[in-house]
């Protein structure tokens, strides 16, 4: 799936992407821990809406027992120890949409009670857009990702393409 | 009246064209529609709620009761506006309210002479008769006689929306103190906010002429803070409400009244800001007093008169009577008498401030001391005032009587989280109470006496409100404003607006001048005494003439001093009462200007103090806000999100009448099916009864769940045991609640040892989801489990019929769907496109069923591959009508069985349970209680009568029982059998009632029809289940 809009300024693209969860048990985490970051051969978040970019894979601590592995490319996946973990591919279930422009802050401050301007690059959080439930993940500047469900993804992009148009 | 030459804050250059009532006016750019009305003359604005009498501007601020207003015409059309708050614009059309045929001539003026009918809980106690119908017939002209302005009926053609905004600091309130915290928080380097429902920042200072100190201590301030990047300075917008959290609700208004907004923007924009602290610095509202027709157009706070001169340049009367019981409103009449006008003082205090006194003669004002205004003489404009005093009563010609009964700080928004504002008794009011963490206060909200304190307090509290923040840059002192004016009042205020107490005697006593209503209000009643008009009138038949005359305390809602005391002689003592008796403070207003007067008039009716009366509790929104705002953008095409299962495209293609479930869209029927809904769904039976139909069924609840103690965990959530159930099968589960009765049903397949995929309804699926998420981190955070919802990941569909089986295995010709390798109940989990593929068969409509699950994005595809794949055999897709009915046939339960009242017992479960013991629900569902002979049983019902149907919801009774009352139970679904050739229902029935064979009648008081069924088993189709098995 693969879609996109222009409006002035402001331009908004749907698209498929992969997602993995990785949960750890509690009183077992920091063998979890452990575990995942030798299959990724490198460090995690350490903090909830914190993220790591390995390679093509942005790693997401979503919870404080939950990661999100996300990407374009079909992870490899390797099952965790089950008496440390259990993973699951969401990726089915949401769309990308990517946000990018000038007048970002003015969209998204009618989508979703996010500080934008306290937000970090590379930060992401959960939270409602008209009532449904996303992830947002601040790319840089001026663009985010918000992980949509996919059977809400159009009443959202028609929702947020409506917030481009509003004035200042 | 007249505008001023020169002077004020408006803009002569550009005058602004408006109408009100459809008379042709003009007023200037910085007018308020209430200032440009004034300037045109007008006095005369509305009309009262309950007694039509005629009303004009009071205020120049929020706190307005009388000068109500409707703007825009057609969709834009917005009733009871305060003109003293709307920014007059070009071209702006406003009509008065609540008279007919004009506002002039009001027919409904007649309501007065019934005045003595009308009094605190007229409706209640005369329109409970004859009979209890006779309410909705009085209530149609009862709406009439009485009310405000009436909304449009056309849509509204304009935008509005919603943002959230987020701040450091958030300051409400421009005045003094809000603009010295701004800069002090600014300075500190925290990010602020700081909010003003006026469309010019200043707050009091705005009164001040612009030439005086005070106006270029303004200026100085706006430029530097509009210098500074942190700051953000939002007009126009009305903090409205305080919310956990610190969240401030506000609106912000563009273009009142006018047409088109600009390309794109909100006619009004409801904000939702977070601040990590907030400063409280909303000032103060001046009281009115409380006399004899104090309602009269002419009578104005003296505030306002003040604000109207020298913020508008307009000059609301030349000859003035300035009635007092404080210094605050000396400033009005030196003012007043400097702009031209002849002013008088009358004063209730023995003796102003001896240099007040000066002042005045100075300037030409005469002073009267130990002076209070009993009546004001003219119905549609004050011609007079008649005065109480030592040497008897005294008339004084006016055209404006200006008054000043104390001050009220505005506690409205501090007292949202619950803290109940506390009384100080230096200077008789009420101020916010204990605040907690983040939230500060400043300037006259807490009483504060002076400009300079006002000043000084908004830098501490900008300081500590940064400072909480985590923003601590070095701060300058705070911009002090030295006032050098003689009119400085006795507190070396600045302003001159004291707080001074007003003599609280004369409050209690209900009527600020008014001899008629003192002496009752005064005393207790003796003994015998019946009437305070009969008693005054013998008792006191001078003061009572002198004050003859209705004095209102709420001016808005048409309450006087005499309801009150009816109130009180009634037992309406408690002001929550007082308030919902005579309707006092309920008005848009939300009684600003009359809160205080009741409670201190009930205070004195009652021999207590004011804080022992204590308030009403003060409540969201401070202003009113408008419905448009709160939706925001959520109206039409985005009422509510869609949820579009990965096939909807196709069944809209296909002809299917889409229907909504909660948020999902679903096919209802297929037209191809039928001309109608009822067509449609027996025709879809038919097919999968005999051949085999397609049903999209990726709107049931889907969970994950894994983990070592995962089956441990499901055999606690679900009432019938699941740690035996062997990989690869699934099993139909039931869940109860806490009290024992059923919560939901699904059905929850063993993928592996320690991996379960649960299915749940589609109603039920965020609440089954919640609840398990509950139990783990509550009651069991010992278990190592994971649930995470997959009820976006997969779509889903079920083939079922006879043919199901050959279609499966035409469609995946790779896989062996033979009844040995996917039994019913069987679990098949095989890749398709790289993808995984799972079927599971399950059965809801009673035959041969497998469900299929892929991954949404291949959801259609796999669709239209076993839709090509079942042609040759029959398959078309059904609706959800058709499932219904097939579930019912096979006598399945779902939602309306499922009520939130039912037990495992009473839908003929408990065998599932068996002895089981340690779930969810267990303890309380044994019960005594629950095995009560009366308790309902699941039946089946056949209606044996020609012709006619079984309906829904329909009460059961016995054959020649009196079709009354609640009956022996109730049809939960129903359908029509082609199976059969019968309606069929689902019921339940008192056990003692459902005997199979026994006949029942099916009462539908609604439709007025009454049917005769037999009562059978709930299962209709295929009792031992072979359709569904082989």
């Amino acid at each position: 799936m693969a879609d996109s809009s222009t409006m002035a300024g402001f331009e908004m693209a749907a698209d498929d992407c992969v997602i993995v969860q990785f949960e750890g048990w509690d009183g077992a985490m920091a063998q979890f821990e452990a575990q995942l970051r030798r299959m990724l051969d490198g460090p995690l978040p350490n903090e909830v809406g914190e993220t790591v970019r390995h390679d093509s894979w942005v790693v997401i601590r979503v919870a404080p027992r939950r990661f999100w592995l996300l990407g374009d490319d079909p992870l490899p996946i390797r099952d965790i120890d089950p008496e440390l973990g259990c993973t699951l591919p969401l990726g089915e279930g949401r769309v990308r949409l990517r946000l990018f422009g000038g007048v970002i802050k003015h969209v998204l401050e009618r989508c979703v009670a996010v500080d934008w301007k306290t937000l970090g690059e590379g930060r992401a959080v959960q939270t409602g857009l008209h009532r449904v439930p996303i992830l947002l993940l601040r790319r840089s500047a001026f663009e985010c990702d918000l992980l949509v469900p996919r059977s809400f993804s159009k009443s959202m992009t028609e929702w947020i393409a409506d917030a481009s148009t509003a004035g200042p | 009246m007249r505008r001023l030459a020169i002077g004020g804050r408006i803009d002569r250059s550009q005058p602004m064209e408006f109408t009100f009532d459809g008379r042709a006016m003009t007023g200037f750019r910085g007018d308020t529609l209430a200032s440009a009305l004034l300037a045109n003359g007008v006095r005369l604005v509305g009309r009262s709620f309950k007694y039509h009498r005629p009303r004009g501007i009071l205020s120049a601020g929020p706190e307005e009761p009388n000068a109500l207003v409707t703007l825009g015409t057609g969709g834009r059309r917005e009733p009871n506006l305060t003109a003293t708050t709307v920014e007059l614009a070009d071209g702006l059309v406003a009509e008065s309210q609540n008279r007919w045929p004009s506002l002039k001539f009001d027919a409904q003026g007649i309501n007065g002479l019934f005045a003595p009918f009308l009094s605190a809980g007229f409706y209640y106690k005369t329109f409970m008769g004859p009979t209890r119908r006779a309410w909705m017939f009085y209530e149609h002209f009862i709406r009439k006689a009485a009310g405000f302005g009436r909304a449009g009926e056309e849509p509204d053609p304009d935008r509005y929306d919603v943002r959230h905004l987020f701040a450091d600091v958030a300051i409400v309130g421009s005045g003094p103190a809000g603009l010295s915290a701004a800069l002090a928080a600014g300075e500190a380097g925290a990010r602020v906010v700081l909010i003003e429902q006026d469309f010019a920042l200043g707050g009091t200072l705005l009164s001040d002429p612009q030439d005086s100190e005070s106006a270029a201590w303004l200026s100085g301030m706006l430029a530097r803070l509009a210098g500074m990047p942190n700051v953000s300075l939002m007009t126009r917008t009305t903090a409205f409400g305080a919310y956990d959290g610190n969240v401030l609700g506000l609106v912000e208004r563009h273009g009142s009244g006018t047409a088109d907004p600009k390309e794109g923007q909100a006619r009004q924009m409801l904000l939702l800001l977070r601040a990590k602290s907030i400063v409280y610095a909303s000032g103060a509202l001046e009281r009115p007093l409380t006399f004899a027709n104090n309602d009269r157009p002419g009578i104005m706070l003296a505030s306002a008169a003040r604000i109207y001169l020298n913020r508008f340049a307009v000059l609301t009367g030349t000859r003035v009577v300035v009635a007092t019981d404080n210094d605050s409103a000396y400033r009005a009449a030196f003012d007043l008498a400097t702009a031209g006008a002849e002013v008088t003082i009358a004063d209730s205090r023995a003796e102003p401030i001896h240099d007040l006194r000066e002042q005045a003669r100075r300037r030409g004002v005469a002073v009267r001391t130990n002076s209070l205004i009993a009546n004001a003489l003219g119905r549609r404009a004050v011609r007079a005032v008649s005065l109480s005093e030592p040497g008897g009563a005294a008339t004084v010609r006016c055209d404006l009587v200006a008054v000043s009964g104390g001050w009220s700080p505005t506690v409205h928004l501090t007292s949202h989280f619950g803290v109940k504002p506390v009384y100080r008794e230096d200077i008789q009011t009420f101020v916010p109470g204990k605040l907690g963490a983040g939230r500060f206060v400043a300037g006259a909200v807490m009483g504060g006496l002076t400009t300079a304190g006002a000043i000084e307090q908004g830098h501490r509290a900008g300081v500590d409100a940064s400072a909480f923040c985590g923003a601590a840059k070095a701060v300058q002192q705070p911009v002090r404003l030295e006032l050098t004016e003689i009119d400085a009042g006795p507190d070396d205020s600045p302003l001159g607006t004291s707080l001074r107490p007003a003599p609280l005697a004369q409050l209690v006593r209900g009527g600020y001048g008014s001899p008629a209503i003192l002496p009752e209000l005064h005393r207790p009643r003796r003994s015998g005494e019946t009437s305070h008009a009969k008693r005054t009138r013998g008792g006191d038949e001078e003061g009572a003439k002198l004050a003859a005359g209705k004095a209102f305390v709420d001016i808005q809602m048409d309450v006087t001093t005499q309801d009150i005391a009816l109130a009180h002689r009634e037992g309406y003592e408690s002001v929550e009462h007082l308030k919902r008796y005579t309707t006092l403070g309920m008005g848009t207003d939300q009684g600003k200007t009359s809160n205080f007067y009741a409670l201190s008039a009930m205070a004195g009716l009652r021999g207590m103090a004011v804080p022992e009366v204590g308030t009403t509790t003060f409540r969201p929104p401070y202003t009113p806000v408008a419905i448009g705002a709160l939706a925001g953008r959520s109206i039409g095409h985005h009422y509510k999100p869609i949820r579009r299962t990965p096939m909807h495209d196709w069944h809209v293609a296909n002809g299917a009448q889409m229907l909504e479930g909660g948020l999902w869209m679903r096919p209802w029927f297929y037209r191809t099916s039928g001309r109608d809904v009822n067509e449609a769904y027996v025709a879809e039976m038919r097919m999968v009864r005999e051949t085999a139909g397609l049903m999209d069924i990726s709107t049931l609840g889907k969970i994950d769940v894994q983990g070592p103690d995962a089956a441990e965990f499901l055999d606690r959530v679900y009432a019938n045991g699941f740690a035996r159930l062997p990989v690869g099968r699934a099993r139909y589960g039931i869940m109860l609640r806490d009290d024992g009765i059923v919560f939901d049903d699904g059905t929850t397949t063993r993928l592996g040892e320690r991996h379960f995929f649960m299915t749940t309804s589609t109603a039920k699926a965020a609440d089954v989801m919640s609840r398990l998420e509950f139990l783990l981190d509550t009651a069991w955070p010992d278990l190592r489990v994971s649930v995470t919802s997959v009820t976006y990941e997969w779509a889903a569909m079920s083939v079922a019929g006879p043919n199901s089986r050959d279609i499966l295995a035409a469609a995946f010709p790779d896989l062996d769907v033979s009844n040995e390798a996917l039994p019913h109940m069987g679990l098949l989990e095989e890749q398709y496109r790289d993808m995984h593929l799972r079927i599971i068969r399950l059965s809801f409509s009673g035959e041969r069923a497998y469900e299929i699950y892929v991954g949404a994005s291949l959801g259609n595809e796999v669709w239209c591959r076993l839709m090509e794949a079942g042609a040759p055999f029959g398959l078309k897709p059904y609706g959800v009508e058709a499932l219904g009915a097939l579930r019912v046939e096979k006598g399945h339960i779902a939602g309306p069985e499922i009520d939130g009242r039912t037990t495992l017992d009473d839908l003929g479960l408990s065998r599932m349970v068996g002895k089981r013991s340690g779930y969810v629900g267990e303890v309380l569902e044994r019960r005594e209680a629950f095995s009560d002979p009366a308790r309902p049983r699941l039946v089946g019902l056949r209606c044996f009568e020609p012709g006619k149907q079984l309906h829904a919801g329909a009460i059961l009774f016995r054959p020649n029982e009196s079709l009354q009352g609640h009956g022996l139970g109730r049809i939960t679904s129903v359908t029509y059998s082609p199976a059969l050739d019968a309606w069929v229902a689902l019921g339940l029935l008192a056990r003692e009632a459902a005997v199979e064979g026994a006949e029942i009648v099916a009462a539908s008081p609604i439709i007025g029809q009454a049917v005769r069924a037999r009562v059978v088993s709930p299962i209709f189709l295929d009792p031992k289940g072979e359709r569904l098995r082989g």
